[in-house]
């Protein structure tokens, strides 16, 4: 809010400590803002705010919230997002979470890379940002909680400061305790953003376990490397819980189909047993993982990059394991600045800003010297929370925003409600930006066509 | 998991029995003593209990309410917080936190079939409201790790684990609720004098196992030791182990002797004495 335009009025106190820079992202959970502090203490550090809508059905505070705060009160990790207040506005019914900013996603940085600088990340990079994403996700684990979500978008790094280029776990809207569940944890609805869903998930496994978040670490590690998603399967829509035969097939073709033999568990998976779509027939018999993300066999990347993406859960290698590999062993060694190698030589990339809509005030409302609306395109963009989704299909706006279309039935706003991460969702447009312009240009739109890019799927439809 | 507890919220913010037992100054003002005050939160942990049986929640989801509400008194005086309306929000919150949601407009309805009187009538809008102000009293601390969990394990080392002791103990867990031992315990501590009562009333035989427990309590709570004072605890962990060997000892006796207290005591909890508790807070409100 700050001195932006919008009502003043109601205006509650807390929201005084800040400077309302302007919106930063939108989903079906509410808006995340930029912010920064007043007081001289901490002046000018840069806020990320969430707030959580009052859910239309009647239900307070969503779920999504709940668990967020429930997990963030008991963690704290140099990796992890740190959850600096929570605040509640008690006229509006709102529920507002402030986070350390982060200038930088995964998501974003892959981006530029592949768009913008047309050059692969360096490995130094590489390497840091994948050391410190498992240094994070083996605190979490080894709390017993699963992320159950990690995607590009959600997995944030610093900017310039004093933790430049350190990452950040963020998005905790589907983490959860998994020490003596009350359901199985399948009940939730399926989770995990369809490419980076492990193939126990694809398969109908019910109870699944912190293995879940090593594979989509190993599909990030891929895209870290190839600047490309490793498996990009369009998402089958029905609902509930649909069988997501192209998924499997993307990661069969790259990986060779899974066998009794190296998978026992697999005969008891739902699917598989069903094989109503014939995915026991082998189709694919090569693995070529290797050649699609250009690494020796015999590389330690690549062993790690295996040994991630093995079939069965149980032996897929975990954090801690993958922490003491020896691709971290060798040179280049990871850093805690994942973007400033410690030895120079190595150039390193500028990378952009977030873009920061300035016209939106902390109700969500536009003000009114606008020139563009806001409504229209940002309504559509902003409807999607995964950045996935945003601002790459091209403008056939019902076809992107499957989720306005979903009924507010409590059930169902209880799985849609935590898409976006506080990284991930909120970049819709991602053109790098200048912050803080007075003007009201809106992102979105002139990131559309990206050839060899199709629109992502959704993902956690019920 | 024991890793897990001692890191938590719920340990840090363990309270002292006089804090919990402090009468909030506008409570005092009309009139309620410290027994009205215990009373009143029984009734409620026996509400929100009768309210879960009708949405069918398992036990867990009425122990984290009820932990909560008792929190919430920690910090809120009874005057401001209808316990009427806190209890079912608690229960409504717990049952959020817990992964198992039940709806607002289904907890509205068994209120309202539960209890004729009108005091107790609240509607979806005042449980939403209060689901705001209770995150805010908790200060948004939402993790409570219960008795429950350590229960089976503990009997099943201490060959306890027959159907008849496992049934005597878990409902001897749901009765500390009736307490505020949550708030003041470590929740294995309470699970173990469940079991050191259950074994008394069931003459069995545990002194031994409770030894031996102790032998392995005692490396268990060094690590604990280790962990939180780790600057001052290195240099003499002999000395400190023989001196948690006897707070154990004392703790398990302690919360034992105070269960059964208030077992003792419970006889005269009778309906009439906690609506005349209840019937102050209304009074001049």
């Amino acid at each position: 809010m700050g001195d932006g335009g919008g009502s003043n009025r109601n205006k509650p106190e807390w929201l005084q400590q800040y400077d309302l820079i302007g919106k930063i992202g939108e989903g079906t959970y509410g808006l995340v803002f930029l912010a920064r502090i007043k007081s001289s203490s901490n002046r000018g550090k840069s806020i990320a705010i969430k707030k959580f809508k009052q859910s239309k059905d009647g239900d307070g505070v969503s779920p999504t919230a709940i668990r967020e705060i429930m997990l963030l009160r008991e963690i704290t990790h140099e990796n992890v997002v740190k959850l600096v207040n929570v605040h509640i506005n008690h006229v509006d019914m709102s529920l507002y979470l402030a986070f350390d900013y982060a200038e930088h996603d995964l998501y974003e940085i892959i981006r530029h890379h592949r768009d913008k600088v047309n050059q692969s990340i360096n490995q130094y990079t590489v390497k840091s940002l994948l050391w410190q994403l498992l240094n994070g996700l083996n605190y979490l684990h080894s709390n017993w909680i699963i992320h159950r979500d990690l995607k590009p978008s959600n997995i944030l790094v610093m900017g310039e400061g004093e933790e430049h280029g350190v990452v950040k776990i963020a998005d905790f809207g589907l983490a959860r305790i998994y020490q003596a569940p009350l359901k199985p944890l399948s009940e939730n609805g399926v989770v995990v953003t369809i490419w980076y869903r492990a193939p126990e998930l694809l398969l109908g496994a019910k109870h699944y376990t912190s293995a879940v978040d090593m594979w989509a670490v190993g599909c990030i590690f891929a895209e870290l490397l190839t600047l490309k998603p490793l498996f990009q399967g369009a998402e089958v829509k029905a609902t509930p819980n649909p069988f997501q035969l192209d998924q499997l097939d993307k990661i069969f073709k790259v990986l060779g189909h899974p066998t009794l033999e190296k998978w026992p568990s697999l005969a008891n998976l739902p699917h598989w047993q069903q094989d109503t779509q014939h995915i026991q027939a082998h189709k694919y018999d090569n693995t070529s993982l290797y050649s699609v993300v250009h690494l020796s066999p015999k590389s330690p990347a690549y062993d790690l990059l295996s040994k991630m993406l093995e079939y069965d859960p149980r032996k897929r290698i975990t954090a801690a394991q993958a922490l003491e590999h020896e691709y971290f062993k060798i040179e280049p060694q990871p850093g805690r600045n994942a973007f400033v190698p410690c030895q120079p030589g190595e150039t390193f990339v500028n990378y952009p800003t977030r873009p920061v809509d300035t016209t939106t005030d902390f109700e969500g409302t536009t003000s009114m010297q606008s020139s563009q609306p806001v409504s229209s395109g940002a309504a559509v963009s902003g409807s999607m929370p995964g950045s996935h989704v945003s601002n790459r299909s091209v403008p056939r706006p019902m076809n992107v925003s499957g989720m306005q279309r979903i009924p507010h039935q409590a059930m169902q706003a209880y799985n849609l409600t935590s898409q976006a991460g506080m990284g991930g969702g909120m970049n819709p447009g991602g053109i790098p930006m200048q912050r803080g312009v007075p003007q009201q240009q809106l992102r979105r739109k002139d990131q559309m066509g990206m050839p060899g890019y199709p629109p992502p799927q959704k993902s956690r439809r019920i | 998991m024991a890793a897990n507890f001692w890191t938590s919220s719920h340990y840090k913010h363990l309270l002292d029995q006089e804090d919990v037992d402090m009468v909030n100054s506008l409570d005092k003002e009309k009139g309620i003593t410290l027994e009205d005050f215990k009373l009143i939160k029984m009734h409620m942990a026996n509400y929100i209990l009768k309210l879960a049986q009708q949405v069918k929640v398992r036990q867990r989801v009425v122990a984290t309410a009820v932990t909560y509400m008792r929190r919430v008194y920690t910090k809120k005086s009874m005057t401001e917080y209808d316990p009427r309306l806190v209890a079912p929000t608690c229960l409504y919150l717990a049952s959020k936190a817990e992964e198992s949601t039940v709806q607002a407009r289904l907890l509205v309805f068994y209120i309202k079939k539960l209890y004729s009187d009108e005091k107790y009538r609240y509607e979806i809008k005042d449980i939403l409201e209060m689901e705001m102000k209770i995150l805010e009293a908790l200060n948004y601390y939402l993790v409570v790790y219960h008795p429950y969990r350590s229960l089976s394990p503990l009997l099943q080392d201490a060959g306890l684990n027959d159907l008849n002791m496992t049934q005597l103990t878990w409902g001897l867990v749901n009765d500390t609720y009736k307490m505020d031992l949550i708030l003041v315990h470590p929740p294995h501590l309470i699970a173990l004098a469940c079991i050191y009562i259950a074994s008394v009333l069931r003459e069995k035989e545990t002194t031994a196992w409770f030894e031996e427990l102790r032998v392995d309590m005692n490396v268990f709570y060094h690590e604990m030791i280790i962990c939180i004072l780790y600057s001052t605890a290195e240099k003499q962990q002999d000395s400190e182990a023989v001196e948690i060997n006897k707070i154990l000892a004392w703790s398990v006796k302690n919360i034992s002797i105070e269960i059964l207290d208030f077992y003792e005591s419970n006889r005269m909890f009778t309906e009439d004495r906690w609506n005349a508790a209840l019937q102050k807070l209304t009074l001049r409100s």
